[in-house]
């Protein structure tokens, strides 16, 4: 006999409240979990989307990316060496555009390579988001420290940097405009990890997002909440059968009594549970997925199915766990307390 | 012929220091069809004798011997098996699961007990028992719905249907009125009569020895009277 299913049907009320909780919660994760991802996006997209492999600075920059200042030897034998190999820097400015219009961007030039755009001088090449903003190919644009002009060649879909859409310039413009002749970075795509050379620190993709300013600060505080939401509605679980169970004493202890075996009750709150969780999770991640269609083209929101995938086996799993620390109630009523105690 | 034997039990408790001596050495035989009835006043140890005769608490000494099987020996797995399937119970309260039909309590004893029946069949008896008890026309109320005595009755009905050997009563008309009381107990004594299904029950009320076939009256842990 489906017992999990008969008191839940007898008392909706009860279970449908619970399940608005848990679907309220894990909804409002999915929702900051999409804003973490866009947030983690917008500020760092244009790394993010690099393959795996090591990232070399200047080992004097103290891991700040803007005062690497990589030697011309070594950038040589580096990029000789190691096949794939790009050396590149990014640094924050602005365009202007006909109006004296001006729009921030995340400056960036590379050597030679395909997992960069490769501009002539005075070429640009820019994020698509300012595409939105009315910029189009052909249009001609003005840095204040740039003599020349940079006419826009085209666009490249989800390129920021720093919360800042990326604008590819040739690096003898680059050097123009900040009056350096070294490159940042190098990165060496699938690189061994253990390659070590003279003068340079060596970074992991992740290590490397670590060192952007405010990124980390950013992620965690966002992952933080999305965790905090988690563990609330395992505890949410644990105190909804908890009070449940507290009301269900005395008839676990006779339905015990009369031969009722343990972990058919168990598997009564498991069953519950796992209702509870599958419904809300199928409702909270529709209405996430259909946010993230319709969300603002302007909002950073990035939601992606394998992460709701991850998150709802979480979820399931807290929910599980919630629920079973309150079965262990079950597991130690005695049929005689029950019986002594009077009317259930 | 003796179905339930109770022999040399002891139990005692132990409150921090002090060991108090609940049962003193019983020894009892139950009869196959046999209605029991103890009586005596609170503290003489006839429900803790109820209880352990129903495995539902270990002895400190002695045996609780079932079908010739020595119960005070059995792993608790086993003990669970033999009061799912070989006893039935009946409380002071009925504890009948709020979220469950009439009928479905009974369907879950017949889960409980494992009894060997196919959906039509349980259905049928389901159907049997609660016309036995009178409770056939009310078989898709919920328990709050029932009074006092139909939830009584319900409760017996539930403790019968899996044709238990004993059938434990605490105190089973002790939440009653006079007039359903008496309905009760005619109802076990009846039930246990076709049935033929030993009983043993404690009571606080004289009135309903009238139904019984045997009285033990109990005083201080021991059994100082036995009347057949």
């Amino acid at each position: 006999m489906n017992l999990a299913w008969k008191e839940m049907k007898k008392n909706k009320g009860r279970f449908l409240i619970l399940g608005s909780i848990v679907f309220l919660v894990s909804f409002l994760t999915f929702i900051i979990s999409g804003l973490a991802n866009g947030l983690s996006q917008d500020n760092a997209a244009l790394i993010k989307d690099l393959p795996q492999g090591q990232f070399y600075m200047d080992e004097d920059a103290d891991q700040t990316y803007n005062l690497s200042k990589i030697d011309r030897s070594i950038q040589n034998e580096i990029l000789s060496n190691e096949k794939n190999a790009v050396a590149f820097s990014i640094q924050m400015g602005f365009l202007n555009e006909k109006d004296n219009k001006q729009q921030s961007v995340a400056f960036t030039t590379a050597t030679e390579s395909t997992l960069f755009a490769n501009v002539k001088q005075g070429e640009v090449i820019l994020d698509s988001s300012l595409k939105d903003k009315g910029i189009k190919v052909g249009d001609a644009l003005t840095n204040n420290q740039f003599n020349g002009k940079f006419i826009v060649k085209g666009f490249v879909e989800q390129k920021k940097y720093s919360h800042a859409p990326v604008a590819y310039i040739n690096k003898e413009d680059y050097q123009e405009i900040y009056r350096v002749d070294e490159m940042q970075l190098i990165f060496v795509p699938n690189g061994d990890s253990s390659k070590e050379y003279a003068g340079l620190h060596s970074f992991s993709n992740r290590e490397f997002l670590q060192t952007i300013p405010s990124y980390n600060a950013e992620q965690m505080s966002l992952n933080m909440i999305v965790w905090f939401l988690i563990v609330i509605s395992g505890m949410l679980f644990a105190i909804f059968f908890y009070m449940m169970n507290v009301q269900k004493i005395g008839l676990y202890g006779i339905l015990k009594a009369i031969g009722l075996k343990t972990n058919k009750l168990f598997k009564m709150i498991w069953i519950q549970m796992a209702i509870i969780t599958v419904v809300s999770l199928i409702l909270s991640v529709g209405l996430s997925q259909a946010f993230n269609i319709i969300s603002p083209k302007e909002m950073p929101f990035t939601l992606t199915i394998t992460t709701t995938i991850q998150l709802s086996i979480v979820f399931l799993i807290i929910g599980f766990i919630g629920a079973t620390i309150s079965g262990m109630q079950i597991k130690k009523v005695e049929p005689l307390q029950a019986i002594q105690k009077g009317e259930a | 012929m003796t179905l339930l034997k109770i022999d040399g039990v002891r139990k005692t408790f132990t409150n921090g220091e002090i060991e108090e001596e609940i049962l003193k050495g019983i020894n009892l035989s139950l009869k196959e069809g046999e209605v029991t009835a103890m009586v005596g006043a609170s503290g003489s140890g006839k429900s803790t004798l109820l209880t352990i005769a129903a495995g539902l608490q270990p002895t400190s000494d002695g045996q609780v011997i079932f079908e010739g099987k020595n119960m005070s020996i059995m792993s608790s797995e086993e003990v669970r098996k033999v009061r799912a399937s070989k006893f039935g119970f009946v409380f002071q309260f009925a504890y009948l699961v709020p979220f469950l039909t009439v009928e479905e309590q009974l369907q879950l004893m017949l889960d409980v007990s494992e009894t060997k029946l196919k959906k039509e069949e349980q259905k049928n008896e389901v159907n049997r028992i609660l016309q036995l008890v009178g409770m056939d026309h009310r078989k898709m109320a919920y328990p709050p719905s029932l009074s006092g005595g139909e939830k009584q009755r319900v409760a017996i009905a539930r403790a019968i249907i899996h044709k238990p050997k004993v059938l434990f009563a605490d105190e089973p008309t002790a939440s009653l009125d006079s007039k359903k009381s008496e309905e009760v107990m005619l109802l076990i004594r009846d039930l246990t009569k076709t049935l033929n299904i030993t009983t043993l029950m404690v009571t606080h009320d004289e009135e309903m020895l009238v139904y019984t076939d045997r009285i033990i009256k109990m005083s201080d842990g021991i059994i100082l009277q036995d009347v057949i």
